[in-house]
């Protein structure tokens, strides 16, 4: 080897070296930095989570829940175990409310409307500016003499904002408050106070029932508490020291809950009501009923006969036979009627049969059957009327008698049939004034937009309705500082009151809303004996109250006694099922749209993580789909996955099919929540929204558009659909996967029936 | 020909060598970044003696060891030496309501669990791993911090399930 | 062809130290009651919560990229109007005689003395094997590294690695809160119990139908639950020996294909 090749070889080593620990030092990554902090709060430990507790808000349920929260951002939402809805539990929903609180689609600030209405353009403008604008409209609403023509639309407000609300209006001269949710039990709430006389809704005691029959109640998914009654359900199921619960639910599809029953009764849609009087029938005229009224209750269901139930119904008359010996004779049984039987277009009246079905059978009042909630503590804080609905604003704005509207965290442009033309009329109010989180159909038609706080960022209350059968107070505090530059909707309500001055300042509490739950909390603390029972003085309560989250008198049920009785609902007895928009010749489907388990109706679509949630019946993820049985299938010559079009008297949309045998060959239904026009990056643009091919079919007495209410046609298009559903199969192949046991075998007895 | 034998040696010479040098730093060279403020742990930690966990207060409670927040260092220094310029710069944080930007000389990857806690419970101190922080006028990191040093003193101390993976790795 | 599944059982069986669950300190079980899931998804959405799974779109859904480490299946039996559904969650079955861990060529996926079948992600280099050889596809493997929309990522739980492209991932039995129950026995000097620690699904469960604990303690909820007449695991007759025990579902179910009626598996 040369000299200069050794040269060479050494000065390409060290050349090497020195770059490789140039190198090796420089990508070493730059040190991140380390920010401390200026002073610590308290009991904050950097990596070790807080918990605090509040409510949930993604339905109105109330679960109690505690946010964990870590280096002063929200990591997980678990149910508050001592809370006695939620009992340490949560649903889908409400574990994913995280995503709606840092949603990256929020409303980031206060914005003002720069282009056309509804055209989706809007400036921002800082909090100053868009308070003084509203207080500035306001007043001149009420300069002109119009205070009445005020508007305020919400989702129903619990607790002491709703009673601000209701204050503001009160004071500023205007009794339109109306309260819309898509699912918001009026039908219910109108049939129990019209059967019952009950102004809250009662406690379903699922838990303690020994026979549960079902009229269409989802109560896994979406019906009214589905965290309590889920519970409820399981322990009806495999509670300890107990028989295992019957459950039967009638459903003209297997909805997730009718999933779980022991028997899925398909009765024809509509008839579910007569299915129910019928029960009732052969129960009063086997002598079970002993009640005093026995005659008039034979008289009232006289026109219930099996024959015609049996056809109208198109059961087997065994069937119905059967359903009603096992539920008089299983002790205690309940009957419970959900939202498919409530969404017809006579919806009260199916309520009010099963109210009957209940009576007759003896299962009002009782552990296992119906309980009463009570309401006089909290009674002061909202008046649980049902009040008038979405359809009286939308004439109203139709009629131009709106001058300004309030509105607040629901979606009627989305959510009421398309018939009905709810943004249309909207676009007739002069001045529009929205605080929702998100940009969906209804805000964007707003002149100016005031984002409140999400609950998880904001003081607030919320009286359990319906309550476990006792009072359940939860109360909310901020568990973070707010993402955006939102504001507290207490706050922003008495600030434009006191802008406005007159008597809408004087009904403003003073300081901030935060004191107002604070002060609103020591009025109850005084008022009520079992809240000051149980802290000596109020600083105390509030501590605790603080820490767990809210005030209940666990397991103190009020026993009251209920009752229907043959005069009360007369009038609501009909022998007509219910009505469907149609001729069954052209349109020969029954449409049922239903809400979906992620979606509600329709405000969780824009969380990525419930998109991405296989519909726990279906398994379809982000998009729709309408279920079809096969035999119909067949028949329109489609399969699985293909795009067709479903179109009623009112409107044409499109969705994928898929085949589901747990549907009748006379019905096809679409899940409600998608089809969004607007609502952020992750709803927009997918799927289709059964509601806008509905008629404007009401139920006059509570003024609820029928969800299930129009018959459809189904129109091949020949194309291929966009259907993504994580099953692959549906059938075990022969691999034993769900293995079952016949009930006996189990060392759980079966409820006792006596055929 | 023989001239391209050459040239390949060297290129390899060069990308063995470019690896060693670059291990070298890696695993040997330590690494001192300049701090916003001059900071001497020789002259708290050394000369006054306070106890690492006086400012460093979650190392025996939690994961982390925490840097001290500012109203721990104001705590001090609103008397002593509030005449030295290091120390109105950490005045001038304070004042301006704003937390200094350290610059961590420790850093661990994600995957890795490492909670001060069970180490200083387990009694180990501060300076096997920190070194003799007492001394340092700047901060240097001495340990590389890398998985075979770990193992090396959980085999040494004979550490519960220390070669087991989850131990450390989620 | 049975003395060769002979010796791969006898090799399964001496992967690990024989009697080694009663030897060490912990068995994690998982009991999953049929009768009371309802199917409602609730411990899915907590297990995204808990454990940053990503959400990787409706494309790479159809493509079965979707992360959930647990799942509800859904099986569909009988012809209108007599139809049965019927529900059963999966997650990793921690099986004590693992394909998977066998499968592993750089020892990623090995499992430990708490019974847990563990995924080491430093250590993976994703050849997918333990996928494929995987009984329950309850493996997902990161295709990509997933981004977080801004703000979402705020959400990240930070005792859960965030994994990234090319790197296996299932369910942990939520392996961070046993270490946190773990570190908090370990100060009070005793041994955890139930009540100490819960999985994000098992906490979710709105019906309580999971239930998560240590089978070696003879109290624990598990191991009562355990000895129902209804208990029965998952594909038993692959021999994987998993840690998640079922208990049946009560159900009339008129097939009779041999699901159990009166008698009870394993």
């Amino acid at each position: 080897m040369k000299r200069r090749d050794f040269l060479k070889f050494i000065g390409a080593g060290g050349v090497g070296t020195g770059l490789g620990i140039l190198f090796g030092q420089a990508i070493k990554p730059p040190g991140s930095k380390l920010i401390p902090y200026l002073i610590p709060p308290e009991d904050v430990i950097p990596g070790i989570a807080n918990w605090y507790a509040s409510a949930c808000t993604q339905c109105a349920a109330g679960c109690g829940i505690l946010v964990k929260i870590m280096d002063g951002r929200a990591k997980k939402v678990e149910g508050n175990p001592l809370h006695p809805i939620s009992g340490g539990k949560l649903c889908v929903r409400g574990q994913a409310g995280l995503q709606s609180l840092y949603n990256p689609d929020r409303i980031p600030g206060p914005l003002r409307r720069k282009g056309a209405r509804g055209t989706n353009s809007f400036e921002p403008i800082s909090w100053e500016e868009a308070l003084s604008e509203v207080t500035a409209k306001l007043k001149e609403l009420s300069d002109k003499g119009e205070n009445d023509k005020l508007y305020l639309l919400t989702s129903a407000l619990s607790g002491h904002l709703g009673r601000l609300t209701d204050d503001f209006m009160a004071g500023y001269g205007s009794t339109n408050t109306i309260n819309h949710d898509l699912f918001d039990y009026r039908n219910l709430r109108y049939a129990n106070s019209a059967a019952m006389r009950l102004d809250a809704i009662p406690h379903y005691d699922i838990e303690n029932t020994q026979y549960l029959l079902s009229f269409g109640a989802d109560f896994a998914s979406t019906w009214l508490s589905p965290v309590n009654l889920s519970r409820g359900y399981g322990e009806m199921r495999q509670g300890e020291y107990r028989e295992r619960g019957k459950f039967v639910q009638v459903e003209p599809r297997i909805s997730l809950t009718a999933a779980n029953a022991d028997e899925w009764v398909p009765a024809k849609p509509g008839s579910e009501a007569i299915l129910a009087l019928a029960i009732a029938k052969l129960i009063v005229d086997s002598g079970h009923y002993t009640g005093a009224d026995a005659s008039a209750w034979k008289a009232l269901l006289a026109p219930f006969g099996l024959t015609y139930a049996a056809e109208a119904t198109d059961l087997d008359k065994k069937k119905i036979r059967h359903i009603a010996t096992e539920f008089m004779n299983t002790r205690p049984s309940l009957a419970i009627g959900g939202e498919s039987i409530s969404a017809y277009s006579n919806g009260v009246s199916g309520l009010v049969a099963v109210n009957i079905l209940n009576h007759v059978a003896g299962n009002l009042g009782i552990k296992g059957g119906v309980r009463a909630n009570d309401r006089d503590l909290f009674a002061g804080t909202r008046a649980k009327k049902v009040g008038p609905g979405i359809d009286a604003l939308i004439r109203a704005a139709e009629a131009k008698e709106v001058g300004m509207l309030l509105h607040y965290n629901n979606n009627p442009a989305f959510t009421t049939p398309g018939t009905v033309k709810a943004a249309e009329a909207l676009k007739n109010v002069p001045y529009i004034v929205s605080f929702s989180s998100f940009m969906d159909e209804t805000t964007v038609l707003s002149d100016i937009i005031l984002p409140a706080n999400m609950s998880y960022e904001d003081w607030g209350d919320h009286f359990a309705d319906p309550a476990p059968g006792y009072q359940v107070a939860t109360l909310m505090q901020p568990v973070i500082s707010p993402v955006y530059k939102t504001r507290s909707l207490g706050d922003t309500i008495m600030e434009l009151g006191r802008g406005v001055g007159g008597a809408v300042a004087e009904k403003m509490p003073g300081g901030t809303f935060a004191d107002h739950i604070k002060e609103s909390w020591s009025k109850l603390y005084s008022q009520n004996k079992g809240m000051s029972a149980s802290a000596l003085t109020f600083e105390r309560f509030w501590r605790d109250t603080l820490a767990t989250g809210g005030w209940w008198p666990e397991g103190a049920y009020k026993e009251q006694k209920l009752s229907v009785t043959p005069k009360r609902v007369a009038r609501h007895v009909s022998k007509e099922p219910a009505k469907f928009d149609g001729a069954a010749t052209q349109y020969p489907l029954h449409l049922i749209s239903y809400a979906q388990a992620g979606h509600l109706d329709g405000r969780g679509a824009n969380i990525p993580w419930l998109q991405e949630l296989p519909d726990p019946v279906t398994s379809v993820v982000w998009g729709s789909w309408v279920e079809i049985n096969p035999k119909t299938a067949a028949r329109l010559g489609v399969k699985m996955g293909d795009m067709v079009e479903i179109e009623s008297p009112h409107g044409k949309i499109q969705s994928p099919v898929f085949l589901y045998q747990g549907i009748r060959p006379d019905t096809v239904a679409m899940p409600i929540g998608q089809g969004h026009t607007l609502y952020g990056r992750y709803a927009e643009k997918r799927g289709a929204n059964p509601i806008e091919i509905l008629p404007s079919t009401v139920d006059k007495r509570t003024g609820v558009y029928a969800l299930n209410s129009t018959r459809v046609r189904i129109l091949k298009t020949g194309r291929p659909g966009d259907l993504v559903k994580m099953d692959v199969s549906t059938d075990e192949l022969g691999r034993n996967i769900v293995q079952t046991i016949a009930p006996g075998a189990t060392g759980k007895v079966p409820p006792s029936s006596h055929h | 020909m023989k001239n391209l034998i050459i040239y390949i040696i060297t290129a390899v010479i060069f990308v063995v060598t470019l690896g060693v040098g670059y291990l070298i730093a890696d695993q040997y060279l330590g690494r001192a970044p300049e701090q916003p403020i001059n900071f001497s742990h020789r002259i708290h930690a050394g000369d006054n003696e306070i106890p690492c966990m006086y400012c460093h207060s979650y190392a025996e409670r939690a994961r982390v060891s925490g840097v001290p927040n500012v109203q721990r260092c104001m705590g001090c220094h609103k008397i002593i030496k509030t005449d030295s310029p290091e120390i109105q710069k950490v005045a001038g944080y304070w004042d301006r309501k704003e937390p200094i930007p350290w610059i961590k000389v420790h850093n661990l990857p994600d995957h890795v669990v490492f909670p001060h806690k069970r180490h200083v419970k387990a009694g180990r101190k501060c300076q096997e791993c920190h070194g003799p922080v007492e001394t340092m006028d700047v901060v240097k990191r001495i340990a590389p911090l890398k998985m075979g040093w770990c193992l090396k003193c959980h085999g040494k101390y004979d550490v519960k399930n220390g070669r087991e993976c989850w131990t450390c790795h989620t | 062809m049975s003395g060769i599944l002979t010796r791969i059982k006898d090799k399964l069986k001496s992967y690990r130290v024989p009697g080694y669950r009663t030897k060490f300190d912990y068995k994690w079980t998982m009991v999953v009651d049929l009768d009371r899931c309802s199917g409602c998804e609730a411990c899915v959405v907590a297990c995204y919560a808990e454990n940053n799974l990503p959400v990787v779109g409706k494309r790479d859904c159809d493509v079965s990229r979707r992360f959930s480490w647990i799942r509800i299946e859904r099986y569909v039996e009988g012809e209108y109007p007599d139809v049965k559904v019927k529900f059963i969650p999966i997650m990793c079955q921690h099986c004590d005689t693992a394909p998977c861990e066998i499968g592993c060529p750089v020892y990623a996926t090995y499992h430990n003395q708490d019974g847990l079948n563990v995924q080491v992600y430093n250590r993976c280099v994703g050849t997918f094997t333990c996928a494929t050889y995987c009984t329950y596809d309850v493996r997902r493997f990161n295709w990509f590294t997933y981004k977080w929309d801004a703000p979402l990522e705020q959400q990240l739980n930070p005792d859960v690695t965030v994994r990234e492209m090319g790197v296996m991932e299932k369910c942990t039995f939520c392996i961070q809160r046993i270490r946190v129950a773990k570190d908090t026995a370990k100060d009070e000097g005793r041994k955890v119990t139930d009540g100490d620690m819960q999985t994000a699904c098992m906490q979710s469960c709105p019906t309580d139908a999971i239930t998560f604990g240590d089978m070696n303690d003879p109290n624990s909820k598990v191991s009562k639950l355990a000895k129902s007449p209804r208990r029965y695991r998952l594909l038993e007759e692959l021999d994987t020996d998993p840690s998640v025990i079922y208990l049946k579902r009560v159900m009339d179910d008129k097939k009779g294909s041999g699901n159990g009626h009166g008698s009870s598996h394993g």
